[in-house]
């Protein structure tokens, strides 16, 4: 530890590179910190790819007739193929998101099997919930003209994997919540521990639109898209500050993490 | 943990899983040569019901069916690996452990599809398509979760800083250059021709040498350490506990 100690009063070099090979070589907290940035970087990578290039969020409508969906597809072809393409290539990201939040917990005062149970959970999610919709929605883009009863199929199929994996998020989050609960190391605040039940309900919100085609429950709906993902974006979004004042905070010892200073 | 801790025998089951997934390769005969993406359904019906190829789709899928997951056991002696470095924390092993599982379970949706459009290839040929082509883009373009693994193995040989790492540099730029070998793969449904189409010169020949080179090399290299490590007689533990 006491070379640890030195290496944070060795001068910070000023210039992005230079600080950047400074927390290479000198940073005791490099590995949480390669977590973190790996983390945002895919969250920014998502919205760029499903917002701007693959036109998947917001989700068009499930009650379009085939000619529509037909059309949807041409009109999206590049985007859907390319964006796809990128998602296919980092999905292996989200990894670094699921190892930092297990690492959460296990310096929580909980058992580990709350950080296991968690990252096999989370380690699975990305294929039910993101990697299908994106295998669904490529292979009918490739294709524009497949039979459009087929082309209506995958559109289905990719939207409702996508919006509609509930179970592996409901389980995860409430896997989480309950550490945060209560652990005694004092890693997340106690509000934070409440918001992740607004994520948790979001999954049971979202669960009509496996029945209705159109309304505000629906896929495309004001409430199991618009208000699910707007909790989405504020839990994430928390998600990522807190855990990087975990990481600021973290000294490397058993007990409570010091307070922010 | 001692010499008998059981690490060997997991070891040992690569080579030994490894000759079936090169004999299930070679045999399925959509490889040899790998199908076209421009192939019309009703070629790609033909295909499946060709009665020279249909037993040999069936047979090869059973068998790759049976060993992809072989992958597992293999990765998760990396984990330990990891595990052994001297890291401060656990992260990069949870990152590495969380990735393993997803690319071989990729692969075995796309088995399914095979199999799945050889059950009854009297089917619509339409259906035997769009089967096939969620086959050919998931097992070709889904390098998402080995790209990862690559490069998580890379950063942790590179922050084992002690005077005996576990794994040479070398390593780390290896992977780093699988890692880079296999991208372009991931595009895969962009086109219908060309070196990233599923038949083309990336995402068919050099992706799956990647992969190939890649459990070759690695074979070496972790056997190499195995018995490193029990020639020492004791394994030492890794920095952090659990």
């Amino acid at each position: 530890m006491s070379a640890a100690v030195a290496d944070h009063t060795r001068a910070r070099p000023s210039g992005f590179l230079g600080r950047i090979a400074w927390h290479w070589r000198h940073d005791p907290k490099i590995e949480l910190w390669i977590c973190w940035w790996v983390m945002v970087s895919f969250y920014q990578l998502f919205g760029i790819v499903f917002v701007l290039m693959t036109r998947v969020m917001p989700p068009p409508r499930p009650d379009w007739d085939q000619a529509r969906i037909v059309q949807w597809f041409s009109d999206n072809h590049t985007g859907l193929l390319v964006g796809f393409g990128i998602i296919f290539l980092v999905a292996g990201m989200t990894a670094s998101s699921n190892a930092i939040i297990g690492y959460s917990m296990r310096r929580m005062s909980v058992s580990r099997a709350f950080a296991y149970s968690y990252i096999a959970i989370y380690s699975l999610s990305a294929i039910p919930g993101m990697l299908f919709a994106g295998i669904l929605l490529s292979v009918g883009a490739m294709r524009p003209d497949r039979d459009p009863r087929l082309l209506a199929w995958l559109y289905d199929a990719g939207f409702l994997t996508f919006v509609g994996t509930m179970g592996v998020f409901l389980i995860g989050t409430l896997v989480w919540m309950i550490a945060i609960l209560i652990d005694k190391n004092r890693v997340f605040p106690r509000w934070f521990g409440y918001l992740n039940i607004c994520n948790l309900l979001t999954e049971f919100v979202v669960a009509p639109c496996w029945i209705m085609k159109t309304g505000a429950f629906a896929w495309n709906g004001s409430i199991a898209f618009w208000v699910d993902t707007g909790v989405f974006v504020v839990y994430t979004t928390a998600f990522i500050v807190l855990l990087r004042r975990m990481v600021i905070r973290e000294d490397f010892g058993d007990g409570p993490l010091p307070d922010p200073s | 943990m001692k010499k008998g801790d059981g690490e060997l025998f997991l070891f040992w089951l690569l080579p030994a899983l490894g000759l079936t997934w090169i004999l299930a390769f070679l045999v399925f005969p959509g490889f040899a040569p790998p199908m076209s993406p421009t192939m019309s359904a009703e070629e790609v019906a033909a295909f499946y019901r060709d009665p020279n190829n249909l037993p040999w789709i069936r047979y090869s899928m059973i068998v790759f069916n049976w060993f992809s997951i072989g992958m597992i056991p293999f990765l998760t002696l990396i984990v330990v690996q990891i595990r052994r470095m001297a890291h401060r924390t656990p992260v990069l092993s949870y990152a590495y452990l969380g990735c393993l599982t997803g690319g071989p379970t990729l692969l075995f949706v796309a088995n399914l599809f095979w199999l799945l459009a050889a059950f009854r290839p009297e089917r619509d040929p339409a259906l035997t398509q769009l089967f096939n082509d969620i086959a050919w883009v998931t097992f070709t373009g889904q390098v998402g979760f080995l790209v990862a693994d690559c490069v998580f193995l890379a950063l942790a040989i590179y922050l084992d800083r002690q005077p005996h790492p576990v794994f040479e540099t070398w390593v780390a730029h290896f992977n780093l250059a699988i890692a880079v070998a296999l991208a372009p793969a991931a595009f895969v449904a962009v086109t219908l021709t060309g070196p990233i189409a599923w038949d083309g010169f990336l995402s068919f020949w050099v992706r799956n040498g990647a992969i190939a080179l890649w459990l070759a090399v690695m074979t070496i290299v972790l056997g190499r350490n195995l018995y490193r490590e029990r020639r020492a007689g004791a394994i030492p533990e890794a920095g952090f506990a659990g």
